[in-house]
């Protein structure tokens, strides 16, 4: 999309984000202690963990493949972090164990989807059901808590001149993502198969290849959060990523209504992140009960993606 | 006469228990235009998927410049210097321009060592130059293709192919979906490739356009040829009596 003139333009490109900062400015004046710098800690918390899980699931759905195992891979990255860090494993030991289950992850979907020709719905779908079923062994169904190695809490619980690690992952994953998709030909490459990829294909792009990466690199920010949100949390339970599947998602979505409306894109990715953490906290602060925040979810969802596909004149979505 | 730029010896296509090409001899020179037309199931579309390396003939070959080549896949046309500009035109509508041009042969410069990035500005540049030597005024290559009118896109498609160093470039219906103005503007755009001597295949079922732009026009029924021959002469009606007929009407005769 080209931006377009005017206030309309802005609006069309930007009104969800300035809706997110309206909705900022809402729960400050109304949700008690919203601004208390530990509860905005504690959404930034949040943010990260839906930022580089949804910055993974749009690098997948930028080839334009779905990847819905995400969250169970997340788990499952979780307790096997946990289960090394548990029996005094190095931190070092323990990070690249849950990363390398992410991408072993994201390559067996690749696989799945590029070789054996299994739609990436269903094959994801498959792979998410193995992570949790797989998460449930290694724990015996408990969690794994503990006294652990300080070194390794502080992947998550950390500050690094005063700015929250988590908040540096998240920028670290951002800024990689914008950098592979805006400035790298394999970027290109990826984008462009997701978008036409017949044309990528006689252009003489490598588009199996291209897809089995996005989604290989959708299993790797899985396998990053699953390592973040253990030493955050000091525990490992399988199951523990479940409900970002959802929040995540909606993140994506929310994030395709700004910048470049219809498309999956970073700054809206963390932006849509930002809003759904945030709306989140706000509501329990305000004291909504608990089941205002699925519904809103839900309605976030449905008019996030009519938004991109009025933006885009035609369904957002060719899966 | 010297050796054709592009030759089809006896090609063959079978599908099934269906023939489409029933041995067909094709030479292209350098330099020249050829129109492949026929009616509907006359085999033209299969001739130009052998061609472009789509399709593999059940029999035949093909040669470029005197030497035998086997075409695996459109890539392999490319790198030989054919390359095809299909009917849907392979383009991603939503991206810019320059994007479009150099997909696949992207520029790029390097950032620090070990890291290449995109020379995005020199890819502006050269789709804007490559626009130009088609006699289309582009200022800004960052517009998605999607803004562009058909004339344009059909612009953009040969701009690829220019990029691509194609000696050949087959054009496989590329008027069938535009307006009068617009398929004008291909015509043009046919002429400023003949004119930097690019040699063009042209596929059409439009005989207006053939004898506007055409040196040569190859007619085929059945699957077989039945005319070659320079279209110098020729009227547009002459050219639809001799795919009907299979003969030229009596006075042209």
């Amino acid at each position: 999309m080209t931006a377009r003139e005017g206030i309309g333009g802005v609006l069309a490109t930007y009104g969800t984000a300035i809706a997110a900062l309206i909705l900022f400015c809402f729960f400050a004046a109304m949700a008690p202690n919203f601004l208390n710098p530990t509860n905005l800690l504690n959404v930034l918390k949040q943010v990260s963990f839906l930022a580089i899980l949804g910055i993974g699931f749009g690098l997948a759905f930028t080839v334009a493949e779905l990847d819905l195992s995400f969250a169970a891979v997340c788990s499952f990255a979780a307790v096997v972090t946990g289960g090394l860090v548990h029996h005094k494993f190095p931190p070092v030991a323990a990070m690249a164990g849950g990363i390398g289950v992410g991408l072993c992850a994201g390559v067996l979907n690749g696989v799945l989807v590029t070789r054996l020709k299994i739609p990436s719905l269903i094959a994801t779908l498959a792979t998410a059901s193995i992570a949790t079923g797989l998460g449930f062994a290694v724990t015996g169904g408990v969690a794994f808590v503990g006294r652990w190695n300080p070194a390794f809490l502080a992947l998550g619980r950390g500050q690094l001149l005063g700015v929250p690690v988590l908040i540096l992952w998240t920028a670290s994953a951002a800024l990689l993502a914008l950098f592979l998709l805006k400035q790298t030909r394999l970027g290109l490459h990826l984008v462009f198969t997701g978008e036409a990829d017949e044309a990528a294909r006689l252009a003489g792009v490598k588009t199996r290849r291209m897809k089995a990466l996005g989604l290989a690199l959708a299993g790797l920010g899985a396998g990053l959060v699953g390592v973040l949100l253990t030493a955050t949390l000091n525990s490992a339970a399988p199951n523990m990523a479940a409900d970002y599947l959802l929040t995540s998602i909606a993140a994506v979505l929310l994030g395709m209504t700004m910048f470049e409306p219809g498309r999956c894109n970073v700054p809206g990715t963390l932006v849509g992140a930002a809003t759904i953490g945030m709306l989140g906290n706000g509501l329990v602060l305000m004291g909504a009960p608990y089941y205002v925040q699925d519904i809103m979810l839900g309605v976030i969802i449905v008019a996030s993606v009519a938004l991109s596909a009025s933006a885009l004149k035609k369904a957002a979505f060719g899966i | 006469m010297s050796t054709p730029l592009l030759r089809l010896a006896g090609i063959r296509k079978r599908y099934g228990a269906v023939e489409a090409l029933s041995g067909v001899d094709l030479d292209v020179h350098a330099g020249e235009v050829v129109a492949v037309v026929g009616d509907n199931g006359a085999g033209k579309s299969t001739l130009i998927r052998v061609a472009s390396g789509a399709h593999a003939p059940s029999e035949g070959h093909i040669e470029v410049e005197g030497r035998r080549v086997g075409f695996a896949s459109p890539l392999d046309a490319l790198n030989a210097g054919v390359a095809t500009i299909y009917q849907d035109l392979a383009l991603a509508a939503r991206q810019p321009i320059w994007q479009n041009v150099f997909i696949g042969a992207e520029r790029t410069r390097r950032l620090l060592p070990g890291i290449a990035v995109l020379d995005k500005r020199r890819m502006r540049r050269e789709a804007r130059d490559f626009l130009a030597r088609l006699k289309i005024d582009m200022a800004d290559t960052n517009r998605p293709v999607e803004s562009l009118s058909g004339g344009q896109r059909q612009a953009v498609a040969i701009a690829r192919a220019l990029r691509w160093n194609a000696r050949l470039v087959i054009m496989d219906e590329p008027t069938a979906a535009l307006g009068v103005a617009e398929s004008r503007q291909v015509l043009d755009l046919i002429r400023e490739l003949h004119r930097g001597g690019t040699t063009v295949i042209l596929i059409s079922h439009n005989m207006a356009d053939v004898v506007a732009v055409a040196t040569r026009v190859a007619v085929l029924k059945n699957g077989r040829k039945i005319a070659d021959r320079p279209v110098e002469g020729l009227s547009a009606d002459d050219l639809a009596h001799l795919v009907m007929i299979g003969q030229l009407p009596q006075k042209a005769a």
